[in-house]
């Protein structure tokens, strides 16, 4: 399974969950497999995919969430598995495209390829809900369990790199108004005072 | 007993329409943790492993709808720079920020003391603007109107907090 034919299962699924995309080939694929409004793509701070994803679902409590993160980026912010498993939103899930390496800087070994696991990462932080998947089926019996079952969910998905072939716009204010208009969240920062 | 400075704070992000507050602890800030239970219990506390991270959590909130606070202390601006840089100030993300300083007059610790005083030109080099909380009475009026402002224009704002507001002598053991 290669991440981009793992990132076209997801968002066949999405239906209108929002979707914050890690910085670099996640990114790059998911606005390849299909470019919505309610994609959030990230152009840096590596690491924080899962942290904006979990600030959203605190805030907007009945739409699911999805990340889609990497392992290097993941191992960046581990920190946030433990506050996930703290605050614990029910429909926020993470899925890590595990690859083993950094692929978007050219391929050099993650930790993963030498022995760190996280799934038993985010089980020991206190998500349970917590698989790895290595086929489109189990990726898709995966996505269709978080539909039914109380998260927060994290998917290791064991993923073969995959060239990307598109990159999301670099307009990044447009990426985020669009999103938040997706949301229905864009008024805020703009509000004339009262 | 609250002190003026964190009744203040609180009452500030609340007139700003904060209604969550992302944090790293430190014990000036613990003041406020105190202050908000107490008198804005409408204020989600969220508490982060790292600064940076607060500041990704408080992206996601904003851009769910919310007005996020992140507090921290000086020594987590330097774990959250680039979060600040790459993140919230080019997608115009804004987040009420409150700094409580290390380093500056009264500090005891030489490992606060480069962060503490390298604060505003970190601030002033990555294009978030900043105003310091110069008496406890004035904490709530710089909090509101900082948040307000960061609020309106969709840029992140600090309030820093120094020492001899937060930890006036008589308090220091």
């Amino acid at each position: 399974m290669t991440r981009f034919e793992a990132t076209r299962h997801v968002v066949a699924t999405a239906g209108d969950a929002a979707i914050i995309a890690s910085l670099g080939h996640p990114a790059y694929d998911l606005f390849a497999a299909a470019d919505r409004d309610a994609n959030f793509y990230t152009w840096g701070s590596m690491g924080l995919a899962s942290s904006v994803g979990l600030g959203l679902a605190m805030a907007q409590p009945s739409r699911r969430v999805i990340v889609l993160d990497g392992d290097g980026s993941l191992l960046m912010n581990l920190g946030s598995l433990a506050t996930i498993g703290w605050t614990r939103p029910a429909h926020l899930v993470v899925l890590v495209w595990d690859n083993a390496q950094y692929a978007t800087t050219g391929g050099q070994d993650s930790a993963t390829a030498h022995g760190a696991d996280l799934e038993a990462a985010a089980r020991a932080m206190n998500i349970a809900a917590s698989v790895t998947v290595r086929t489109p089926a189990e990726l898709d019996a995966a996505l269709a369990r978080t539909r039914v079952e109380r998260g927060p969910w994290v998917i290791v998905a064991k993923v073969d790199e995959s060239l990307p072939t598109m990159k999301p716009p670099l307009d990044y204010v447009f990426i985020r108004r669009r999103f938040m208009a997706a949301m229905g969240t864009e008024a805020g920062a703009t509000r004339e005072p009262a | 007993m609250h002190a003026a400075w964190a009744l203040g704070v609180g009452v500030g992000l609340h007139a700003a329409g904060s209604r969550h507050v992302v944090l790293v602890p430190d014990n000036p800030l613990a003041h406020v943790i105190r202050v908000l239970a107490d008198r804005h219990p409408d204020v989600r506390l969220t508490i982060a492993t790292r600064e940076e991270e607060a500041f990704g959590i408080a992206a996601g909130l904003y851009l769910g709808g919310a007005r996020p606070t992140v507090m921290l202390q000086s020594s987590g601006l330097g774990n959250s720079i680039n979060a600040l840089a790459s993140l919230l100030v080019p997608y115009r993300i804004p987040a009420l920020i409150v700094i409580s300083l290390r380093g500056d007059a009264g500090e005891w610790n030489a490992a606060q003391v480069p962060m503490g005083r390298a604060v505003p030109a970190i601030c002033d080099a990555i294009g978030v603007a900043r105003a310091s909380v110069e008496s406890g009475d004035l904490a709530a009026e710089v909090v509101a109107r900082e948040g307000e402002a960061a609020f309106r224009t969709g840029l992140p704002r600090a309030c820093l907090l120094p020492r001899r507001v937060t930890a006036p002598p008589a308090e220091v053991s």
